[in-house]
């Protein structure tokens, strides 16, 4: 890569924004000057355009191939380390984020792929945006020991700690949330079929497959002194 | 008993209590200490689906009230908004109940209320269960740290109930206060100004947090700028951190454990009494994938040799062979006639039509033996808790039909009455999954009267007919099922359900229970059978009953290949199905139907329209247009079936 230091820091800030918003239905000029928090010098665009990132048609700026693939490997990385700093980590909200948008233009690509298998491959941010994935993410390498899985993997009989919950269907997690299933808590896994059943405190729940996938968690260390 | 004395004085005139609190943690069970009424009590989240009302026998000045179970103020289904609706209303006192081993959560639902400012008191209910779990509250720091009457109580045992009554005159809000983090602190602040005092601050929380059910109350209230900046302030709050109605439960869960350090003592590790219990070891296999299975057909069969076998076989004969026929009919018979001569009266009584000798002898020889002891066996069944259980047992195939295991609840309840199912069907959680669950319970979800007269008559024809109308049955159910989600579209909700320990009924509440809904089956149909039969009567007398049965005669006797007899039978069916088959049974028993024809004839009145209450409970619910589709739909589809059925045994050449 060419552009170095905090230029190089502005424009992958500028990448993550047109990506985010185009997530939320397109991106235009004005909304791209609304969000990132600095202003978007005419000189910045110039550059990201020179460097066959960025292209504007109209109001609209679209990203080149080669600004695509940048940006989505930021984003990734911005998503992750929120993952990484919130939920494991357990840092409070407004921290998180700060460390995060450090985070995503310093984690080197395999880095980005430890956290990520590390993480058990998360598909969502805490704040229920999708993470691109990344080569880890396919490839079912056994390398790098996760640390945190989807409950589905869990073995039946084992108690494990909720990490995240990161499910398709956001109604979901709230009625999770009210039945005291969060993150933080701990679950023993009783069984998988013909549904799962988890049991968090002395109260049992019983749930479909899919949200077991949907559920991360880091397995408490055996303890058998019996 | 204890109520006349102590605290009584404290709600003033015609205040109103609101019993509050998360599923299944009995609610009812007090209801009823408190007011002397009896409502539905089951082991399963979701026993109570609508508001009850009673005085208090404390002080007849005091409405205590019965809501759902929620597990938060933000309704997730219909049943919970009922509840979350009264409370937005205005309650004097909440009484909100607590299952003493699961206190975080109800500490969730503590934290919501404190943020109404409704004065309240909790009962910490189930203090033995929790007890036995080595699980032990200390309800007077509980209430140092809340601000509000704490009160031991084991409902069932009716222990701590005289105390919990007392303490009512010291409800007061809580003062625990928490905050959240501070730019939803700062929200809260501005949508508070906004509401003016219209709302407080639970109200700007369940706006904040996208609350759905609240448009048509936000609508009538505020301009549509306020409605605009409230938006603004929430997805600006959802942008930065997530989903908000799970940021704030899981914020208030937090503050619940952190309550709960200084409450709570474990005495046992969870582990020592786990694997003693044989209750709960018997819990695990009625839900194990293997050893499941067999447990359910034991239920089954269970479920058949009570009902099928003993109340529709060995009791119905006793009370229609011998009670009605050799005794009570012949007496009835001879009064009437000794005291009248006019032939009109004695056919209105006792003849072919009569009411005693047709609507009394249905509802009373045929019907309520079966009726009583379905009721019975499933009481038993509910109070077990095994109903959840047979949830997770049958969630794939309720998958297939684009539901999920939680639609099981509605549909054996259906078993029982289709009435009372349909309004289940609120504690599902899309319109969707409401409408298909019930289209099926009005269409082929025969009720345990139904049922029972069903089974009857096909236990003389031998295990192949029965096997070919359960199949015919099941199969619509499925078919039907599977087409109404696909054509519906949209997706099924997820399957999370809360799975209710293993309990041993209480044989006063069966009792009860069994009782109360045999009192209200005689009411409910008894009148609708002497209208049926007065119908019939009717249409005999003036000689209409002929011309229908000559007009319904291509469908009746070409398609389905019946006697124009039958044709009654329907005719009845359309006030209630279970008159429907006993029509048949009649006709069955006089040697008029063959075989095949009763097969035909059951599939036809299985799935036939549902009964008046039912449609009426469906207009309620669902709305009348879905009301009409769903009858214009199952009519046809009803006799379309039994033609099919008919026409596919006879070139068969099946004959039983
Ligand atoms: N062991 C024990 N069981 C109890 C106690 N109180 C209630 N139960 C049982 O708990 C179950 C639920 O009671 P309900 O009164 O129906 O609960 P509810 O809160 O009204 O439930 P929903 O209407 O479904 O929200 C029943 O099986 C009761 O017998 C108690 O103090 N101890
Ligand atoms: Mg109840
Ligand atoms: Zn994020
Ligand atoms: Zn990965």
């Amino acid at each position: 890569m060419r552009v170095h230091g905090t230029k190089k820091k502005r424009l992958e800030e500028v990448l993550e924004g047109i990506w985010t918003l185009r997530e939320a239905g397109g991106c235009t000029l004005e909304e791209l000057h609304a969000q990132t928090g600095e202003p978007i010098t005419e000189e910045l665009l110039e550059e990201l355009q020179a460097e066959g990132m960025v292209r504007l048609r109209g109001e609209e700026v679209e990203l080149t191939e080669k600004g695509e693939r940048l940006a989505r490997e930021v984003v990734r990385r911005h998503r992750l380390a929120e993952r990484l700093l919130s939920d494991v980590l357990e840092l409070s909200e407004s921290v998180a984020e700060s460390h995060a948008c450090e985070f995503e233009h310093l984690l080197s690509p395999e880095a980005t792929d430890s956290v990520c298998t590390f993480l058990g491959h998360p598909p969502t941010c805490p704040h229920g945006k999708p993470i691109p994935r990344g080569e880890c993410c396919s490839k079912l390498r056994k390398e790098v020991h996760p640390l945190v899985t989807p409950l589905s993997e869990l073995e039946v009989g084992a108690e494990a700690k909720i990490v995240f919950i990161s499910p398709r269907r956001h109604s979901t997690l709230d009625r999770l949330a009210s039945l005291g299933v969060v993150p933080g808590s701990t679950l023993k896994l009783h069984q998988r079929s013909p549904a799962y059943v988890i049991r968090v405190g002395e109260l049992e729940v019983a749930l479909d497959p899919e949200i077991a996938g949907e559920i991360y968690v880091k397995a408490a260390v055996k303890q058998k002194h019996h | 008993m204890h109520c006349h004395g102590g605290g009584a004085e404290a709600p003033e005139a015609r205040s109103r209590i609101a019993l509050v609190g998360n599923p299944n943690v009995g609610k009812s069970v007090i209801f009823a200490c408190l007011t002397g009424r009896y409502v539905t009590v089951s082991n399963y989240p979701g026993t109570t689906v609508e508001v009850a009302r009673g005085t208090a026998r404390f002080n007849r000045e005091v409405e205590v009230i019965d809501t759902p179970g929620i597990n938060d103020l933000i309704p997730m289904s219909e049943d919970e908004r009922v509840t979350r609706d009264i409370l937005l209303d205005g309650v004097d006192v909440v009484l909100q109940v607590a299952d003493a081993k699961n206190l975080t959560r109800a500490l969730m639902i503590t934290l919501q209320l404190g943020e109404m400012g409704i004065p309240m008191v909790l009962a910490l209910n189930m203090i033995d269960e929790a007890a036995a779990r080595g699980i032990k509250v200390n309800a007077r720091r509980l209430e140092e740290v809340l601000g509000i009457p704490v009160v031991p109580v084991i409902a069932t045992q009716r222990k701590g109930i005289g105390e919990l009554v007392a303490s009512l005159s010291r409800a007061r809000p809580s003062k625990f206060s928490f905050t959240y983090p501070p730019a939803i602190e700062e929200a809260v602040r501005e949508v508070e100004a906004l509401l003016h005092g219209r709302g407080n601050r639970a109200l700007a929380l369940m706006l904040l947090a996208g609350d759905e059910s609240l448009s048509a109350w936000v609508h009538e209230r505020l301009s549509g700028e306020e409605i605009e900046r409230i938006e603004r302030l929430r997805t600006r709050l959802e942008r930065r951190f997530g989903r908000l109605p799970y940021n704030l439960a899981r914020e208030r869960h937090r503050v619940a454990e952190e309550i709960l350090k200084g409450v709570l003592t474990r005495v046992l590790t969870r582990h020592s009494t786990e694997s003693h219990s044989l209750l709960v070891r018997l819990g695990w296999l009625t839900m194990h994938p293997l050893y499941g299975i067999p447990i359910l057909l034991l239920v089954l069969l269970g479920m058949y040799e009570f009902v099928g076998v003993f109340g529709a076989g060995t009791l119905v004969d006793f009370f229609e062979g011998v009670v009605f026929e050799s005794y009570i009919n012949p007496l009835a018979t001879e009064v009437v006639y000794r005291l009248t001569d006019v032939e009109l009266v004695r056919e209105l009584l006792v003849g072919e039509f009569g009411i005693i000798t047709m609507a009394l002898t249905y509802s009373v020889a045929i019907i309520l033996p079966i009726v009583g002891t379905f009721f019975l066996a499933f009481g038993i069944l509910e109070d077990s808790g095994y109903l959840p259980r047979l949830a997770i047992m049958t969630n794939r195939i309720f998958r297939f039909m684009g539901l999920n295991g939680k639609a099981v609840l509605p549909m054996v309840l259906g078993l029982g009455c289709d009435t009372m199912a349909t309004l289940t069907t609120r504690i599902l959680e899309t319109k969707r999954e409401r409408v298909i669950a019930t289209l099926l319970l009005a269409l082929a979800v025969p009720c345990s009267a139904q049922l029972g007269v069903i089974l009857g008559m096909l236990a003389s024809l031998g295990a192949e007919a029965a096997l070919v109308w359960g199949g015919t049955v099941l199969l619509v159910l499925l078919g039907v099922g599977f087409s109404a989600g696909r054509l519906l579209g949209g997706e099924r909700t997820d399957f999370v359900l809360e799975v209710p320990p293993l309990r041993i009924p209480q044989p006063g509440n069966i009792v009860m229970k069994t009782l109360a809904r045999i009192e209200w089956y005689l009411r409910e149909a008894v009148p609708l059978f002497v209208l049926g039969t007065l119908l019939l009567f009717v249409l005999d007398l003036t000689g209409a009953l002929g011309l229908i049965r000559s007009a319904a005669s291509p469908v009746v006797v070409s398609m389905l290949g019946l006697p124009p007899q039958a044709t009654d039978a329907f005719i009845v069916g359309f006030l209630r199905r279970d008159y429907g088959a006993a029509g048949l049974f009649a006709l069955a028993s006089q040697g008029m139907l063959s075989p095949l024809q009763t097969v035909v004839a059951l599939v036809t009145i299985t799935l036939f329209v549902p009964c008046i209450a039912n449609t009426l409970i469906i207009v309620k619910e669902r709305g009348i247009r879905v009301a009409a589709a769903i009858i214009a739909f199952i009519f046809p589809f009803a006799f379309l079936v039994g033609s099919l059925l008919n026409f596919l045994l006879r070139s068969l050449g099946v004959s039983f």
